[in-house]
């Protein structure tokens, strides 16, 4: 993260300027916050109540996954996990075909990721640094749709596989997951400020290639800003709703396709479903577990560059 | 389309296949023409896809919306001229539909922008485990409307939901989250609300820590209280990361989908429609009643809405700061 | 030549990353690919139904790969058949997904044989022609084009009988015999008067029934035109049958007799075990649902009584082979044994999924059920089925019928007016059918 933050060069657009901003830690502030003790306990326990409303659904779904449909519809209701966690993992794997939905994932989202950072990093770096005809007008093409939700273009996507045959087939998904206007401009917007012109014309001097430019000097600095969009990527994929429950069924799905399956009455037990649940949400959280810091630090950055 | 579809061809053309081994003299004409052609090469497959699955399908959208065609022949399209657009028009439902994306969108944007300001200024103060916290805010915003829903949905059961019981302790009886309109658009807004507050937070958090220290060490100077600078420092120098987070949950509440859909698993969103936002409207048309020219149509006029919300988002925006800057 | 070596590994690259989607998309599809397949022989054959058929209970899969050990079925299923439904739809237009066998139910069958013959295989080329005299004939006919084609076979029908919580009833102070309440509530005046006094007395949080929906599905259930007429002209609006029925059901929801849980939800799910309610129409395929949803502790508590108002019928279905299915023949063979008397009639006396086939139903008619306090279903159901009317069916018979059931709802659980529902009942099928 260190990397994203300290671009070896002054920002050449205006758009950057917060972000170089953002990066030194104003120090008034903290004393400012430091010396008013009150205000300080007030804030903390603002944050806590914050904090329970975040986690609680969280801890809910641990309890109502560790019990019995019978204990569900108890009142007073039970605020402590059960027994049966495992024996509701095990129904839900039976019942639903959580296994294969979770590969699906893995298989939908890492694809899209891979694909996305790649196609990303090379339109970006076009963008960025490369000049030619019609850079303006594809820019503002691809900045332009960034706004339209994709959902305004599921009715020719379904006629298209519909065509080729591929509803339920994992490509459905894949392939107009692909498509990432934002990836391209925050690949263009990283790369811009921190993608010295000069490193760049002193190689086209010593005669590299566009491409040798691009795989020995572009990708090394842009490693930082594609891990980012990687992140960011997978958990958008892995979350992914409308266009999957359209193009697959529960006879292919993915974890979201599975969970809908669940909601719309496929297993009647509300404690096997709250397993699935659990289950289906499991992996993005050990993802945050593992990389909570470094996506926190994306947001922030791709908000003030976004 | 046309446009794009040349500029790509063309891209499509150069091919990256200069002849290897070959003498000098070829080479740097080799070399000259890659210069011309290899920022296309580039840009070949993002555009490859895009207009595949990006442009293309938002185009024929357009084009579909004045076809009768239905899923199960979706080879099959006979012209109907404007006739899928009055037909919504002349739906109550759509109507509805439209109303509660407006009233489920302002309920779950304003307090969740609201609440989203105020988090992000305590969490500009100095704070012990401030990483943990901000990590710790961000959680609902990793997990999927479909889990988050799901779990929602059984807290707010009728009979059985926790949220009823909770009430019953203070003397509140159980409310039917399910069936009334304002109730049930309360439920479906607090999922959006869980979801994304800590996301907007760490947004304007981000926005407040650009506003530069001494503005706010000026403004100490004079003697301004906390309140006041928030309100004559912070909110202003905040200005353009608000207007983005307004414009991106105004999209985001536009096309509102899969939370009204889980909340009770209905394609109509709930028994009168009272929570079918227009998303859901247009799945029930093209995927319940098989419909998907009249959905096509549907997806035009979210479009549309779309378009002019964040117009006269832009258009407010420019006007206060224009008179900000005239005072 | 650096530069020319350079850019020819560049080139490679370049296809490499353009390459580099599609491929990974191919890996993806190619590894996960809807149906497994065969290995050594071995087929594995997949079925998707909706509800419950109640073939995976009655171990009727395991006595088929018994008798056919290089088979394996794979069965799923959706609860809800409207899900179900927009689901196959969605995938007989995109061709994939389809699995050997598909369920469809009778308010479907219309719409499989006028609308998408084209996308199911014609059974006669497997020999079905031969089983024609072993089915009903209304259930038979039903399945076949104009031209001919045999496009699923029978599997139950839904004779109608009232289903009811002799517990509940005891502590209403209400009779729980069988003969004595069918004839308390021969007429459905009768069965609402009866309500009205069970709630007199009934125990905290429970109601005479679940849901006033389930009370016009029964009732239409009753009779022969519904929705369509015999050319095939849709009626509903102006058919007195249908306005009997929906006024019934507003009154039991004015009257406060509805535990007010749609059929199908969560919450329904929930109030089997919990004692929501005290009487339940149910065809003989609800049987099975009530077991699976009450548990074992509803045993002994449940009892059954022939329907108020005549008999009626509720539902069944067909199975059938989509022109995509990737093992027709076997499939056909797994419907065909599915279908046959010998397992329609143990499937009723495991499941109480009745028969539509003539031979299972004699076969039946001693059947009891101990869960259901030993009641004769055999002979309740059989009697229903003998005497029910030949429903008439039309392609959108569900969908109006959805529609109707919902704008019900909105009566019972909103107290909207019984005109204004009827209006968006009908809006809704306009919108359906428009």
């Amino acid at each position: 993260m260190t990397a994203l933050t300290a671009p070896p060069n002054p920002p050449t657009e205006p758009v950057a300027e917060p972000a170089a901003a953002g990066r030194t830690k104003p120090p008034g502030r903290g004393v400012r916050a430091g010396r008013t003790l009150h205000g300080g306990r007030l804030s903390y326990l603002i944050l806590a109540v914050a904090l329970l409303f975040s986690a609680f659904p969280f801890y809910w779904t641990i309890v109502a996954a560790s019990r019995s449909n019978a204990d569900l519809a108890k009142v007073p209701p039970s605020l402590l996990p059960g027994p049966n966690l495992i024996g509701n993992f095990e129904a839900v794997l039976e019942q639903a075909d959580i296994g294969k939905a979770l590969l699906n994932s893995l298989i939908v989202s890492g694809s899209i990721t891979v694909g996305t950072v790649l196609c990303s990093t090379l339109a970006g770096f076009a963008f960025a640094k490369l000049r030619f005809r019609g850079r303006g007008m594809l820019l503002a093409l691809t900045i332009g749709t960034m706004m339209i939700p994709p959902q305004l273009g599921v009715i020719p996507l379904f006629m298209l596989i519909a065509e080729l045959q591929w509803v339920n087939q994992l490509q459905s998904v894949i392939l107009p997951g692909l498509v990432s206007a934002f990836g391209v401009f925050f690949m263009r917007q990283y790369l811009v400020q921190s993608l010295p012109d000069e490193l760049i014309e002193a190689a086209r001097v010593d005669g590299a290639s566009y491409a040798r430019i691009f795989w020995s000097i572009v990708v090394p600095i842009a490693r930082p800003g594609m891990a980012v969009l990687g992140m960011l990527t997978f958990m958008a994929a892995w979350n992914d709703f409308f266009w999957p429950i359209i193009a697959l069924s529960s006879q292919n799905p993915t974890v979201q396709v599975a969970l809908r399956q669940l909601g719309g009455g496929y297993v009647h037990d509300q404690s096997v479903i709250m397993a699935g649940t659990l289950l289906g949400t499991l992996p993005v959280l050990l993802v945050f577990g593992l990389l909570g810091r470094q996506i926190v630090g994306g947001i922030m950055q791709g908000a003030v560059k976004g | 389309m046309t446009l794009t579809g040349t500029a790509e061809a063309g891209a499509a053309k150069a091919p990256p296949v200069p002849p290897p081994g070959r003498a000098g003299g070829r080479a740097s004409a080799a070399r000259r023409a890659w210069r011309t052609f290899s920022p296309y090469a580039y840009l070949a497959p993002f555009f490859t896809l895009f207009a595949a699955f990006g442009l293309f399908p938002l185009l024929y959208t357009a084009y579909v919306s004045l076809y009768r065609v239905e899923l199960q022949t979706p080879g099959d399209l006979q012209w109907r001229g404007f006739g899928n657009y009055a037909s919504i028009f002349g739906d109550e439902f759509f109507w509805t539909a439209l109303r509660n994306t407006f009233t489920i969108g302002v309920l779950s944007t304003v307090p969740q922008l609201a609440m989203a300001l105020g988090l992000a200024h305590l969490l500009n103060y100095k704070l012990r485990g401030r990483t943990f916290i901000r990590t710790a805010m961000l959680l609902p915003y990793a997990t999927s409307v479909a889990a988050a829903t799901l779990v929602f949905a059984q807290l707010f059961g009728r009979d059985f939901g926790l949220i009823n019981y909770v009430l019953g302790l203070v003397g509140i009886s159980p409310v039917d989250w399910q069936t009334g309109t304002v109730a049930s658009q309360i439920a479906v807004s607090s999922i959006v609300i869980w979801r994304w507050t800590g996301y907007n937070a760490l947004i304007y958090l981000a926005g407040m820590q650009s506003i530069p220290s001494e503005l706010y060490e000026a403004a100490e100077v004079d003697g301004a209280s906390r309140w006041r600078q928030f309100v004559h420092v912070t909110l202003p120098g905040l200005r353009p990361t608000i207007v983005f987070t307004v414009v991106v949950s105004t999209i985001g509440a536009t096309q509102l989908f899969g939370e009204p859909l889980l909340f009770e698993g209905s394609i109509s969103g709930g028994i009168s429609h009272q929570y079918q936002t227009l998303g859901l409207y247009m799945y029930e048309q093209g995927w319940g009643f098989f419909h998907l020219g009249r959905a096509a149509a549907i997806a035009w006029v979210m479009f549309v809405v779309i378009v002019l919300l964040v117009g006269v988002n832009a258009l407010l925006a420019r006007r206060r700061s224009r008179k900000e800057a005239g005072r | 030549m650096p530069i020319a070596r350079a850019a020819g590994r560049t080139a490679v690259r370049l296809g490499a990353v353009v390459l580099c989607g599609a491929l990974l998309a191919a890996c993806g599809s190619g590894s996960s690919g809807g149906t497994s397949d065969s290995a050594g022989g071995k087929v594995t054959l997949t079925v998707d139904l909706f509800g419950s058929f109640g073939y995976k209970e009655a171990g009727l899969y395991d006595e088929y790969q018994k008798l056919h050990p290089e088979i394996t079925v794979k069965q799923s299923d959706t609860e809800d058949e409207a899900d179900y439904w927009k689901s196959l739809q969605t995938r007989l237009a995109g061709g994939g997904g389809l699995a050997d066998v598909q369920g469809v139910e009778v308010g479907r069958i219309a719409s499989v044989t006028q609308q998408q013959s084209d996308k199911f295989e014609d059974l006669k080329q497997y020999g079905a022609d031969k089983l024609k005299d072993k089915f009903a004939e209304a259930k038979w006919s039903a399945a076949v084009t104009q031209d001919g084609r045999v496009l699923g076979l029978g599997t139950d029908v839904g004779p109608e009988a009232m289903c009811y919580r002799t517990d509940l009833f005891k502590a209403a102070g209400l009779p729980t015999d069988r003969a004595e309440l069918a004839e308390k509530w021969s007429t459905w005046d009768g069965y609402l008067a009866l309500g009205k006094e069970y709630k007199k007395k009934a125990p905290a949080k429970s109601a005479w029934l679940d849901s006033v929906g389930s009370l016009y599905s029964i009732m239409i259930g009753q009779e022969k035109e519904r929705y369509y007429d015999g050319s095939g002209k849709l009626i509903y609006e102006n058919n007195p049958a249908v306005k009997e029925a929906w006024n019934a059901s507003v009154a039991a929801a004015d009257a406060g007799l509805s535990a007010k849980l749609d059929q199908w939800s969560p919450q329904w799910n929930q109030a089997f075990a919990a004692g929501s309610f005290a009487t339940m129409p149910c065809p003989a395929w609800m049987l099975s649902y009530i077991k699976g949803q009450a548990g074992k502790g509803g045993s002994g508590k449940w009892d059954i009584a022939k329907l108020p108002g005549g008999a009626g019928n509720w539902g069944g279905s067909y199975l059938s082979v989509p022109r995509a299915a990737q093992h027709k023949k076997e499939a056909y063979a797994l419907i065909e044994w599915l279908t046959a008397p010998e397992q329609q009639a143990k499937l009723f006396r495991d499941q109480g999924i009745f028969p539509s086939s003539t031979g299972a139903i004699e076969e039946v008619a001693d059947a009891e059920d101990p869960y259901f306090s030993d009641a004769p279903t055999g002979q309740i159901f059989g009697d229903a089925a003998k005497e029910a009317p030949v429903q008439v069916l039309g392609v959108h018979d569900q969908n109006v019928a959805q529609q109707i059931t919902n704008a019900l709802s909105e009566v019972e659980r909103k107290g909207i007016s019984s005109d204004k529902a009827w209006s968006n009942a009908k809006k809704g099928v306009d919108n359906v059918i428009g």
